[in-house]
């Protein structure tokens, strides 16, 4: 175990190399030639765990500049999101802002505005911290992600992407490309919301909520939390419950439910008794701002 | 009534401060200097066997270790008299007591040789104890002593259960007090450990000067006691060690002492003779030295059905880490807060100061007024409540105020109060935040429930007394008149950031009637000025202040007495002096004379062309009273019922400090007083493992300060002054810092209750807290 | 390694070790002592600096990544006719105390009305990211309120 005497938060204590490949393939090239690589965007996390040992490693492969991982394309039936796009492109894109509004609320509330400078969609992801403010957002919309390798492309949707605490199915020499979310005719009403200690900081917990109603009646709900299980998670089971409901009823029953789907613990930042609580909460607040999102637009 | 007291001027560092060019200590850069780095004790609580150097010294890099350094013990908190100093502190250790304890240090030619060098440093630990954090647990005598003998000023004493000091008093008939009361409440507080999140982490570069002088820039409130310290550490003559003046970025206590960093960074140099930077990363500062004193108080205080307060009795455990800095003191200034709020009939007093295994406490903004005053505040709030006296009308009727003796820092610092803002204070905040429309919170229903509190503290300016007493306490102050009438102010004393030394320029400006621009403070060291005691107890304005106008008053004098020989007047006394806007520049003339008339420019210009000498004064003051700054504030909190969540919605913040001198500054004071006991109510707190580690706190990710989007906008948030003169400040000021922050946790911690009808008795209140109480009383 | 960028409008040459942030190029190698180093971890604000127009924590920013890159730092800043705008006002409204947070405030303040933003409460937003344990933020708006006022639409 390193003590206290390896952390550095002036100067990252460890040596390494640096490389800024040219395009996609080089990094790949990289990423599978060189011992101990790392592949590094906004370096908003991963710079944290070097200067904390949290991680050793060899080399970086700097990403955050490549073209090919840095557009914002509306195509008939989605939006694709390049890995390397920054938290504050996304939320400053007009394409995101119209199409995307439930991820544009998260990504607002991600970080600090510098922060949001650096952090990337795909390192948000990829770091896997069950409370990064992405993922409910694209759990909902069901978004897919692209994955490349020298070997291939494939496609795996975000709820498979997930597999614990920082870890997620990318494989050795694979590097998260972009994100596809898939744009629905429908129009929903949305809400993202989140606790936090201060207004700068990581989620307590959170809740994304895409909703369709008709005449006060739910008739499509989707439903994902952050910071309350060991992965963001869809929670399925109140999705199914609340369909079909009245407004009213539909945000008690989702807040009762919700205490099924998650499995909070305590950390830094709060406790599972309190997340737990709080979940009840905020689900159902999330779909009370969803549904009046929803008749706003209707009108 | 005054040419510049009162008025704003842009403060004389602001431009270096916001363009970033200001000099800190972390900027300090001296050529070829060495990087130093700190071995922390990995353990809590442990025994070093061997310190073994060789990796590090085959990197090229200097060590030092416990052998290397005097044994010999300090405080690294030069205030009180020798005789009441308790010594129990090295260098380097070779028995660490908390997480973090500096065992080694290495110095390198670069930071990364420094740190590897560092990394290969191998401690081998004879010994490792189950560290005792549990300051109740501490006291058992079958605990492990963490220390078993430490030395008060000169002697050895032994410490018995782990108990570093203790103080008991009583006055009064408590008893037949107790038995007239018809009501007594009794109640239990808790207050956390707080880091104080000074923005600069504390550090120190030295370098030694061909004539052997150490010069030292290092973060600190103090520069002539760290001078002195280094001086009794090391053994070198305290003219040969020069400690400059920087600038501070951040105090809050946290540099009210000279921090260990400042002592390692000395003998690196020492032993290497090389110049060392020694500065500290934000882990290591969170870790190494210094978070707040711990409280856990009981109060018990009673009133007469007509509303008369009858006794306080007031039990103070004080967990105080692994170290002392000032726990002897705490014990005494924790009792002077709790008489001095109330007229208690009859008092008793019992406070220890426990040592556990933890990094060592040290004054926090307010140095224990904020927690007493909590207590206080709360008990006294609910005795209002079950005599149904309105809680504003009974502090009036029991506060101390004007005419009262009055004791703040401790039973041997005792003057009588002159000037007292609290009824105007009370009157208009009451009015502003709609005291009068406040419901019981019995009445609130709904999910979000608003609740008004207040509470009234105050705090001294400065330590100083009618005697001596146990604490040290004066300043000093030199202004020298340049040949062309502009002048150097040159003072030890620092500025945290408060404005202390802009106010400093308005006095002066002010007795010698040129404009503030004409003053310059100089930058100096231990060297060229004379002594200081410290930036603390609020003492900034009112006895720093005090010093200065004296200074500039003998400067006035001898102004006057040129100006008489110049315009050939019968006496100095003939003479008047006057602010003349037109020529920016003090007039001195004889009364219906006009033609008798010259600038104090002409002055110092004709007294150096005839050979006069100098016009210059050097002053060292005592103020023989400590008077009391009050403050009352009002708060406005939401409380939502479902989350525990919290939000301020409006202030209306009070304060009497006599006359206000510079008023945006002054503002700013009580701003940062409300936010830091803002975040100290909500959020702050440093807790540890059962192994002694800091729970999750060595990075800001986790230890978390309220930003701008937390704290009240500044529409919200409103600021009134009373119009009082204290006699005895300069011009009629009092201090401010601390009186700004000491009634924060007990208003805000009154206004959750008139919110929700809960009281909390241990801050941080969080939300996970307040949700597990009102889930509990539903 | 070698990396070039524009310092200050400056070109400028400087080698770097590939684990240094630009924080420590800044401050040590290239001498700009306004980036002040207050958690090393993104988190006060304090070193914050412009990255191709952009406020970002330089602590956190690898220096290599800047190659090609445009930096600008606060003591640059200062002395631009914006930066004197808003240091004049944190000045007149006593928003400056100890000074070590404030070269940070200034950059983020200075980034947010160079993209046009004339609005106190989107200030206020921006502002989140830069930590200050002295003024409570207060005369921090009211000196944005003055500068709002004297930079106009």
């Amino acid at each position: 175990m390193l003590s206290i005497n390896a952390f550095n938060t002036y100067r990252i204590p460890q040596i390494f190399d640096y490389y800024r490949p040219r395009d996609l393939r080089e990094a790949l090239k990289l990423l599978e030639s060189v011992e101990g690589a790392k592949v590094v965007a906004g370096g908003t996390d991963l710079v944290v765990d070097l200067k904390y040992r949290r991680i050793e490693v060899r080399a970086l492969i700097d990403i955050s500049r490549l073209d090919e991982l840095r557009f914002i394309k509306l195509e008939d039936s989605y939006v694709e999101i390049g890995s390397a796009v920054t938290i504050q492109e996304i939320v400053e894109s007009s394409i995101a802002r119209e199409k995307l509004p439930l991820l544009v609320e998260a990504a607002e509330s991600l970080g600090s505005w510098q922060i949001r400078n650096l952090a990337t969609i795909g390192g948000n992801l990829c770091t896997a911290s069950p409370a990064a403010d992405t993922a409910p957002p694209l759990l909902v919309y069901d978004a897919e992600l692209e994955l490349v390798s020298l070997r291939g492309v494939r496609t795996v949707p975000i709820e498979k992407f997930f597999t614990g605490p920082k870890r997620v199915v990318l494989e050795r020499g694979e590097i998260l490309r972009s994100i596809r979310i898939p744009v629905s005719r429908n129009v929903f009403g949305w809400s993202y919301i989140k606790l936090r200690r201060t207004s700068f900081d990581v989620a307590k917990a959170s809740v994304a909520v895409l909703l369709d109603a008709r005449d006060g009646y739910i008739v499509d709900a989707r439903v994902a939390l952050g910071s309350v299980a060991p992965t963001p998670v869809r929670a399925r089971g109140v999705e199914r419950s609340i369909v079909g409901l009245k407004i009213e009823e539909a945000a008690r029953v989702a807040s009762e439910r919700v205490v099924n789907e998650i499995s909070p613990i305590d950390d830094a930042r709060s406790t599972a008794w309190y997340r737990l609580q709080a979940s009840k909460t905020l689900v159902s607040d999330a779909v009370w701002r969803a549904y009046e999102r929803l008749l706003k637009i209707g009108v | 009534m005054f040419n510049f007291i009162g008025r704003s001027f842009p403060r004389h560092d602001g431009f270096a401060k916001a363009s970033g060019l200001a000099e800190f200590t972390f900027d300090v850069e001296v050529p070829g200097m060495l990087y130093g780095r700190i071995f922390k004790s990995p353990h809590a609580f442990a025994r070093v066997g061997r310190v073994d150097a060789s990796g590090a010294e085959a990197l090229g890099a200097v060590v030092l270790t416990p052998d290397d350094v005097p044994d010999r013990l300090f405080n690294p908190r030069l205030i009180s008299i020798e005789e009441d100093t308790f010594k129990d502190w090295r260098v380097l250790t070779k028995v660490p007591r908390y997480f973090g304890e500096p065992i080694a240090a290495v110095a390198a030619p670069t930071e990364d040789t420094a740190q590897r060098a560092l990394e290969a440093l191998r401690v081998d630990f004879e010994e490792v104890y189950d560290p005792v954090l549990d300051p109740f647990k501490a006291m058992s005598p079958s605990t492990r002593p963490i220390h078993e003998r430490v030395m008060r000023g000169g002697r050895w004493i032994e410490v018995k259960n782990n108990i570093a000091a203790e103080l008991r008093y009583s006055e009064g008939d408590l008893d037949s007090e107790e038995k007239r009361s018809s009501v007594v409440i009794e109640r239990k507080f808790h207050a956390s450990r707080r880091y104080h999140t000074q923005l600069e982490p504390k550090g120190a570069v030295c370098k030694l000067e061909p004539d052997g002088t150490l010069v030292v820039w290092t973060t600190t409130q103090t520069i002539h006691n760290t001078k002195i310290l280094i001086s009794q550490v090391y053994g070198i003559p305290m003219n040969r060690v020069d400690v400059r003046k920087v600038l501070l970025g951040g105090g809050f206590g946290s540099s009210i002492h000279t921090n260990l960093v400042t002592l390692i960074a000395v003998g690196l140099c020492l032993k290497s003779r090389k110049p060392v930077k020694l500065v500290l990363t934000r882990e290591e500062d969170m870790v190494h030295d210094h978070v707040s004193f711990e409280f856990y108080m009981k109060v018990r205080a009673g009133a007469t059905r007509d509303g008369s307060i009858t006794f306080g009795e007031l039990d103070n455990l004080i967990d105080v880490g692994a170290h002392q800095i000032q726990a002897y003191p705490i014990l005494g200034t924790s009792l002077g807060w709790f008489v001095s709020l109330y007229k208690w009939r009859a008092v008793k007093y019992h406070g220890r100061s426990v040592y556990t295994n933890k990094v060592p406490s040290c004054a926090i903004r307010g140095y224990g007024a904020p927690e007493i005053t909590w207590a206080v505040e709360t008990v006294v709030d609910e005795l209002a409540e079950e005599l149904k006296i309105d809680p504003l009308e009974f502090r009036l009727a029991n506060y101390r105020g004007r005419g009262e003796i009055f004791w703040g820092q401790g039973p041997t610092v005792k003057s009588i109060i002159r000037s007292d803002g609290v009824p105007e204070l009370i009157a208009k905040g009451s009015e502003i935040i709609g005291w009068k429309r406040r419901e019981s919170p019995r009445v609130k229903t709904g999910r979000f429930r608003r609740g008004v509190g207040v509470g009234r503290g105050f705090h001294t300016s400065g330590a100083g007394g009618p005697l001596s007493g146990a604490i040290i306490d004066y300043t000093g102050a030199v202004v020298k008149v340049n040949e062309d009438g502009s002048i150097d102010y040159i003072t030890a004393l620092q500025d945290h950031g408060g404005g202390t030394l802009d106010a400093h320029i308005k006095i002066i400006a002010e007795e010698l009637k040129i404009p503030p621009g004409k003053v310059r403070v100089v930058w100096s060291g231990t060297s060229t000025t004379v002594y200081d005691v410290c930036t603390h107890a609020s003492r900034g304005v009112f006895t720093g202040g005090e010093a200065a106008r004296r200074a500039a008053l003998e400067v006035k004098k001898k102004v006057l007495e040129y100006a008489s020989r110049i315009l050939d007047s019968v006496s100095p006394e003939a003479l008047r002096i006057e602010y003349d806007r037109e020529l920016s520049d003090a007039v001195i003339f004889v009364e219906g004379a006009p033609e008798k008339r010259i600038t104090l420019s002409e002055v110092a210009r004709v007294a150096w062309q005839r050979n006069w000498g100098s016009i210059s004064a050097s002053v060292s003051y005592r103020a023989t009273v400590a008077p009391p700054s009050f403050t009352v504030y009002f708060v406005e909190v939401e409380v939502d019922m479902e989350t525990g969540v919290i939000k301020p919605i409006r202030v209306v913040a009070g304060a009497d400090i006599g006359t206000v001198i510079s008023p945006e500054l002054a503002a700013g004071q009580i701003h940062g007083g409300f936010a830091i006991g803002w975040s100290w109510t909500v959020g702050d707190e440093v807790s540890y493992l059962e192994n002694g580690v800091p729970a999750h706190r060595m990075s800001l990710t986790d230890y978390k300060l309220p930003t701008s989007m937390d704290l009240p906008s500044d529409e919200d948030f409103i600021v009134l002054f009373a119009s009082t003169y204290e006699p005895f400040g300069p011009f009629g000021a009092k201090g401010l810092g601390e009186a700004a922050s000491n009634p924060v946790i007990a208003a805000v911690a009154n206004a959750i209750y008139n919110a929700t009808g809960i009281r909390f008795y241990e801050i941080p209140m969080t939300p996970e807290k307040i949700l597990k109480a009102i889930k509990e009383g539903e | 390694m070698k990396i070039k960028f524009k310092l200050n409008g400056v070109f400028t040459e400087v080698y770097v070790e590939p684990h240094e942030t630009l924080l420590n190029v800044l401050r040590d190698r290239l001498k700009v002592r306004s980036v002040k180093y207050g958690c090393g971890v993104g988190e006060c604000g304090s070193c914050t600096v412009l990255l191709d127009g952009e406020p970002v924590p330089s602590c956190l920013v690898v220096a290599a990544k800047v190659d090609g890159s445009e930096v600008t730092t606060p003591d640059h800043i200062a002395q631009t006719e914006l930066g004197k705008v808003i240091v004049d006002s944190m000045l007149e409204e006593g928003a400056i105390q100890c000074g070590y947070c404030t070269p940070g405030f200034l950059v983020t303040i200075y980034a947010a009305l160079a993209r046009g933003v004339r609005n106190v409460d989107e200030i206020r937003k921006a502002i989140a990211g830069n930590i200050c344990r002295c003024t409570g933020y207060v005369n921090i708006l009211k000196a944005v309120k003055k500068i709002l006022e004297r930079v106009g639409s």
